[in-house]
């Protein structure tokens, strides 16, 4: 019975800002290097670079002796961590139970989703296809006590399988070396004569205890399973406010799409587990100096997808302009709502009906500007001016209006006209409104027809005659 | 008349003129009643379904937005305008059974985005029909385009512009010029139109849905 599941990412930084760039840039060796004094060593390389004879390990100047066209950059723990917070959070998912092992591990526990999924095999299967999403390399393996899962996957014999035998089997063969003790311990255990996990396993723990210390016994009681050291279980947080660095500047927008969608693909995931979807996000790109350019989009219908929420932000970019070269992007989801429950199917057609015209003007706001998409508005005061107009588009029942004769066009300024030009058909109705504030009007509305015979309503008011709109 | 079945399936398609006044064989689906049976009957049924139309106006407000009122006020029929001349006014769109909330109004002074929303917005299940106005007329190319994104989702679109030259070619399925005649009644002349000739102006009682004389001053 193998209750836990170890991810090992050895290259996790290096293989997630590979991830941002479009497949193509990746066939240059890269890697990572950490500095211990004036020693610079690679602790994460790419498969370019290893192809070239590259090994983790290496001094950079050896490294790039051998592939001339090697480029470093600094390793840093901090972004690592978060990324491995992120991944945790699109595993989230399909698992409950997540433990960070920072900075390169993850450790999931699979047995109360046998179950669900029809079998330890189906789990795996899922969680495989879910890793996979992105192009990390990994080591995955099971284990009985999170340790043991752990062991394996870092020392690269991963066992996958429900059979706790064959990890026992895989531990015993696992070199000392590889046991994740201090190193004083597995010194001593070495003079000792032993080589392998599984010679230690074999003494009775209480005698190993007396020769080597404390620590030694736990270990060997958490490697078994019989002590369980308490777990900090993740929990996603309830706001998505993501940022990643880019491995180098850019310059324009279409190049910035290829880690805005990764970032999106997160807030997917994000908006997934908490069963939210979002009507405004903010994109941020960051530059080397001055303020960040801030993009803040926001749509008219809720949307959780990636895809949906990638086109509409593309729409937006093409109309911004980059003054700067970006370093770092971010996304924040703002105003998360949680997702409306579709009614049963009689009125299907009418809410999708729905759906897709918001969807439409979603589209069309992000290219041409939330001003431009315009509703029909009709509101309750006498004046025309203010009883009618067009707004930003809103979807929403409106008070229905009054049957009255009205015009259906009506002119944005009213235009002066010369009375003896039109011929009064219907009138007048005066309009006496507004003395509460600071716009009020006397008119006598007519409908008349011009010389070209065109209806049109006109009024009389003590600045004279002055046409305001068409019926026609 | 008996056609070999190539041709029988040519005629179903509506794709052979056969010079006579009336089409044949009209089929209702692919029409959509104008509302005016003086008009169905010259236009063959009434305005066509996946087709451009172009409403060429000797002035504007002349009478374009009540000759389409019959249309515009069926209900479940969502429209998108775009550019309208002036502010499309609640009140009296309501007073003519106009739908508020399925009217989409898209002002963009750029002629290419506003195309484009034209398109965008036949690409969607949402929208039923598009009104476009013009001040000059469209060029060829985007009277093509527009053509046959209509053709392709199956929406009906009115342009409409200002008098054009009677040599310019377009793609437009029906053409048809509106006028005043002198005794205030509006006149139609059909340019353009599938399945026949051009036709002479003849009037379009449009005043039914007008404010009537009451009372003269």
């Amino acid at each position: 019975m193998n209750t836990w599941v170890y991810l090992h990412f050895p290259h996790l930084l290096l293989d997630y800002q590979q991830a941002l760039q479009p497949p193509e840039q990746n066939q240059a060796p890269y890697a990572l290097f950490e500095s211990h004094a004036a020693r610079r060593t690679l602790v994460q390389v790419n498969a370019a670079a290893l192809q070239a004879g590259v090994k983790v390990g290496m001094a950079d100047v050896l490294a790039s002796t051998l592939a001339p066209s090697l480029r470093v950059h600094r390793y840093s723990l901090s972004q690592e961590q978060r990324v491995l917070t992120q991944l945790a959070q699109v595993l989230y998912q399909d698992i409950a139970q997540i433990v960070l092992y920072p900075p390169q591990g993850l450790l999931c526990e699979v047995r109360s989703l046998v179950r669900l999924h029809g079998g330890y095999q189906a789990v795996m299967t899922r969680l495989q296809s879910r890793v996979e999403q992105w192009p990390l390399r990994y080591c995955l393996s099971s284990g009985y006590s999170p340790l043991a899962a752990k062991l394996l996957a870092e020392a690269g014999t991963p066992v996958v399988t429900d059979d706790g035998d064959s990890v026992q089997q895989a531990i015993a063969a696992l070199p000392i070396q590889h046991s994740g003790l201090a190193g004083s311990h597995i010194k001593k255990l070495c003079h000792v004569g032993f080589i392998t996990v599984g010679d230690l396993l074999k003494r009775p723990p209480a005698e190993v205890g007396v020769r080597f210390g404390r620590a030694v016994m736990t270990y060997m009681a958490e490697l078994s399973g019989t002590f369980k050291p308490p777990q900090a279980f993740y929990h996603p947080p309830d706001k998505f406010d993501e940022k990643v660095e880019l491995s180098s500047e850019v310059s324009s927008w279409v190049q910035l799409l290829f880690p805005l969608k990764r970032l999106l693909q997160q807030a997917e995931s994000f908006l997934q587990s908490h069963q939210w979807s979002t009507r405004a996000l903010v994109i941020r790109a960051h530059h080397r100096q001055g303020p960040s350019t801030q993009v803040s989009i926001q749509f008219a219908h809720a949307v959780w997808q990636h895809h949906d929420l990638l086109q509409l932000s593309q729409l937006h970019l093409e109309r911004q302009q980059l003054r700067q070269p970006v370093l770092a992007l971010s996304v924040r989801l703002q105003r998360p709502e949680p997702r409306q429950a579709k009614h049963a199917q009689l009125l299907a057609g009418a809410t999708t009906g729905q759906d897709q015209l918001s969807a439409l003007v979603s589209r069309l706001q992000a290219r041409l500007g939330e001003r431009s998409v315009q509703s029909i508005q009709y509101t309750e005061d006498w004046r025309p001016e203010r009883q009618g107009g067009v707004q930003p588009w809103q979807f929403g029942q409106q008070p229905q209006p009054l049957k009255q004769q009205r015009p259906c066009w009506l002119l944005p300024q009213v235009q002066p006209i010369n009375r003896q030009q039109w011929q009064l058909q219907w009138g007048p109705e005066r309009i006496v409104s507004g003395w509460w504030d600071a716009k009020p009007i006397k008119r006598d509305y007519y409908i008349a027809v011009d010389q070209a015979q065109r209806q049109g309503w006109i009024f009389y008011s003590q600045q004279g005659w002055y046409l305001h709109g068409w019926f026609t | 008349m008996a056609f070999p079945a190539q041709v029988e399936a040519l005629v179903k398609q509506g794709l052979v003129w056969q010079g006579q006044q009336a089409p044949l064989h009209k089929s209702p689906s692919s029409v959509l009643t104008t509302g005016w049976p003086e008009l169905d009957q010259r236009l063959g049924g009434g305005w066509l379904q996946g087709c451009v139309h172009e409403l060429q106006l000797q002035l504007p407000f002349i009478g374009e937005l009540a000759l389409l009122f019959p249309l515009l006020s069926q209900p479940n029929i969502t429209s998108l305008w775009v550019n309208p001349p002036a502010v499309p006014y609640a009140p009296g769109l309501s007073y003519q059974n106009i739908a508020l909330s399925q009217q989409v109004v898209v002002q963009e002074p750029d002629d290419t985005l506003a195309l484009w929303a034209a398109e965008q917005a036949l690409q969607s299940k949402a929208v039923d029909l598009v009104l476009f106005w013009h001040a000059t007329g469209l060029s060829a190319a985007a009277v093509r385009r527009l053509q046959q994104a209509a053709e392709a989702a199956q929406k009906t679109v009115f342009i409409i512009t200002a008098t054009q030259p009677k040599d310019d070619a377009r793609a437009y399925a029906m053409r048809l010029r509106l006028t005043k005649s002198a005794t205030a009644q509006l006149q139609v002349a059909v340019l353009k139109r599938r399945y026949g000739w051009p036709l002479p102006p003849f009037p379009c009682a449009i005043e039914s849905r007008l404010p009537k004389r009451r009372r003269a001053l």
